[in-house]
């Protein structure tokens, strides 16, 4: 049979960031899938070289707005690491809190769009007007929707009042609320699974072989959270990673789902539990010559920092690698055997993120 | 699917997520960052520390003019300049800025008669 | 600095690499630094159980380096942006994109690479 070359991308209403894939169909099955990437990059690796490792803090926010908060932790973590700073306790609890805020909004947004893009228009609304909630007491907390600046090395920049708190924890428990009713449509609704349930199968196998992370990986069964090394505050909250063993479509829903519970569960351990104290340590000198990794784990999956300091203000060398560079070739291995009108979904339930992939 | 029911309901009669924007607009919050709209130059020593610390390369501050400009369009609005200045006269806005249709800077010098840029967007 | 680092030379890379992959790590992703010396530090990060295994070459500028997206096919993306951004010579790569991935013909060649190179580099090209 013939083969038909069908470009998808880089502008398709289901994706929210540029991304082409060149699709070599036979009929409406796809035998090839080639991605192109390269409309987003904005070189901020370069640009970290010629600043100071205090501004590296704000460039790295801003490789990608949705997961800025954990960009920033782990960049701050590792140069703590590097120049041999212990940050207060209460420092760590307050990333916490702020980072599972963040992963709560990610997903968020990732569930309207999934919505949105098997076409449940209200159910995207909903899921959105939910994600207002999070958006809101960020701004409240932090001073900013998105890019929240609220990391700092040797610290936060800003700290929570006792009011704050139990504001916060009203909030997460009205989204959980909130959330429980939108639960059933995602997971039981017949129409919805239909979209969802055995599609763009990821079996155990080929999440290993293909290197994948985050819910990716934990959809298809593979127990691998970063959180449970216990950077930060997490090793003194109690948790477990959220695993499905299908790795369809409906999986990773389910996983990401269930994961703004966990963040709503570890939100209000954290503050339960947060001591009080300083929240940020003066840092002085400047990060000696060396080399250090720093991982965290994003509402995407597992981010790697690496840094070289030469002894002077700025970085010789900051590299990092976002999740969604890992999946892109698991991305690859689903789509050949699937059809043409099941790519949209295919590519979103991989959540992806182009403009961090770039840089 | 009760709950879907009751979800339906509560839509119908409760009042839009959404507000009517240009003619009702929230409050902004208390320690918001809106954008930096300005500095008190009479009390301002020109040391500098803003125009080192930020990380957009907005600010541009001249000792021998007594000069202290901000690109508003370049700033990213993380006050890191805010919390450096030893003199604490930088001012963060909590609103946020409008629409401009001119890319005017915003430049302060200190003199005996206080001059300000064309447009003052405070 | 970083825990369980390998320093190898580049002919070692694809047995490492194998080895690596028979004891069920995951590969995690490379990092390439200019020394500014006309050498360069290449970075293999594997992962097994959150514990990381460095792996680490350091090659001359234009040395031969061997792919080994034949080993870990997602490798691929990394192995093609350290071609087009610092010149690397790797070879055989799975997927190759030529040098177009993320650069279009009229940029500069390894753009990554300290300034005054590319600069040399560019002078060399141009036309």
């Amino acid at each position: 049979m013939s083969s038909t070359v069908i470009p998808f991308g880089p502008q398709h209403p289901v994706l929210p960031e540029p991304l082409h894939i060149k699709l070599v169909m036979e009929d409406e099955r796809i035998v090839e899938a080639i991605p192109a990437i390269g409309y987003v990059h904005r070189g901020l690796e370069k640009l970290t070289e010629t600043k100071e490792f205090t501004q590296n803090t704000f460039v790295v926010e801003r490789v990608c707005g949705i997961c800025s908060v954990m960009h920033a932790m782990a960049y701050c973590q590792g140069m703590e690491e590097l120049m041999n700073i212990a940050i207060p306790d209460r420092a760590k609890f307050l990333r916490v809190i702020w980072a599972e805020l963040h992963r709560m909004h990610s997903h968020l947004l990732w569930l309207g769009l999934l919505a949105d893009a098997f076409g449940f228009e209200s159910l995207f609304m909903q899921a959105w007007r939910n994600r207002e909630k999070v958006m809101d007491i960020m701004e409240e907390t932090c001073g900013s929707r998105v890019v929240i600046s609220a990391n700092i090395i040797g610290g936060t920049r800003r700290d929570l009042s006792k009011e704050q708190m139990v504001k916060i924890n009203q909030i997460v428990d009205e989204i959980k609320e909130d959330l429980e009713q939108l639960e059933s449509v995602f997971l039981n609704n017949y129409t919805v699974k239909h979209r969802l349930v055995g599609r763009g199968v990821l079996t155990k196998e080929d999440a290993v072989e293909y290197c994948t992370v985050g819910p990716m990986a934990r959809a298809s069964g593979i127990s691998m959270d970063l959180r449970t090394t216990g950077y930060s505050a997490y090793g003194q909250l109690d948790f477990e990673p959220i695993i499905h063993s299908d790795g369809d479509n409906y999986a990773r829903t389910y996983v990401r789902l269930h994961e703004i519970y966990q963040s709503v569960d570890l939100v209000k351990q954290a503050i339960a539990k947060i001591p009080e104290g300083e929240h940020v340590i003066p840092v002085k000198g400047v990060p000696p010559k060396g080399d250090v990794i720093s991982r965290v784990e994003q509402p995407r999956g597992e981010v790697l920092y690496f840094m070289r300091g030469n002894g002077t203000k700025t970085l010789d060398r900051l590299r990092l690698r976002t999740p969604t560079f890992a999946n892109i070739p698991s991305l690859l291995k689903m789509l050949p055997g699937s059809e043409l009108s099941d790519v949209g979904m295919l590519i979103l339930t991989i959540d992806p993120c182009i403009s961090c992939t770039e840089r | 699917m009760f709950k879907m029911v009751e979800n339906v309901l509560k839509n119908l009669v409760s009042k839009p997520a959404t507000r009517n924007y240009p003619f009702d607009k929230r409050e902004p919050f208390k320690d918001s960052r809106g954008h930096i709209s300005g500095c008190d130059i009479d009390v301002c020593i020109f040391c500098g520390m803003c125009q080192r610390k930020c990380p957009a390369n907005a600010i541009v501050v001249s000792k021998p003019e007594k000069s202290w400009e901000i690109d508003q369009f370049k700033c990213v609005i993380c006050n890191a300049c805010v919390e450096v200045c030893p003199k604490k006269c930088i001012f963060s806005s909590a609103e946020h800025k409008s629409a401009q249709s001119f890319k005017d800077k915003l430049k302060l010098v200190q003199a005996s008669k206080p001059v300000e840029g064309a447009e003052q967007n405070a | 600095m970083i825990e369980n680092l390998v320093e190898i030379t580049s002919d070692q890379l694809l047995a490492e690499t194998s080895k690596s992959k028979y004891e069920s790590y995951r590969f995690v992703t490379s990092t390439c630094i200019d020394n500014g010396d006309d050498t360069i530090d290449v970075y293999y990060h594997f992962d097994k159980d959150y514990e990381m295994r460095n792996v680490k070459i350091t090659v001359k500028k234009g040395e031969e380096i061997p792919s080994i997206s034949r080993i870990f096919f997602s490798a691929i993306l990394v192995e093609n942006e350290m071609k087009e951004l610092f010149g690397l010579n790797i070879t055989d790569i799975a997927v190759d994109y030529g040098g177009h991935m993320l650069l279009s013909d009229e940029e500069l060649s390894s753009p990554m690479l300290r300034q005054q190179i590319t600069i040399e580099q560019r002078g060399g090209k141009q036309v």
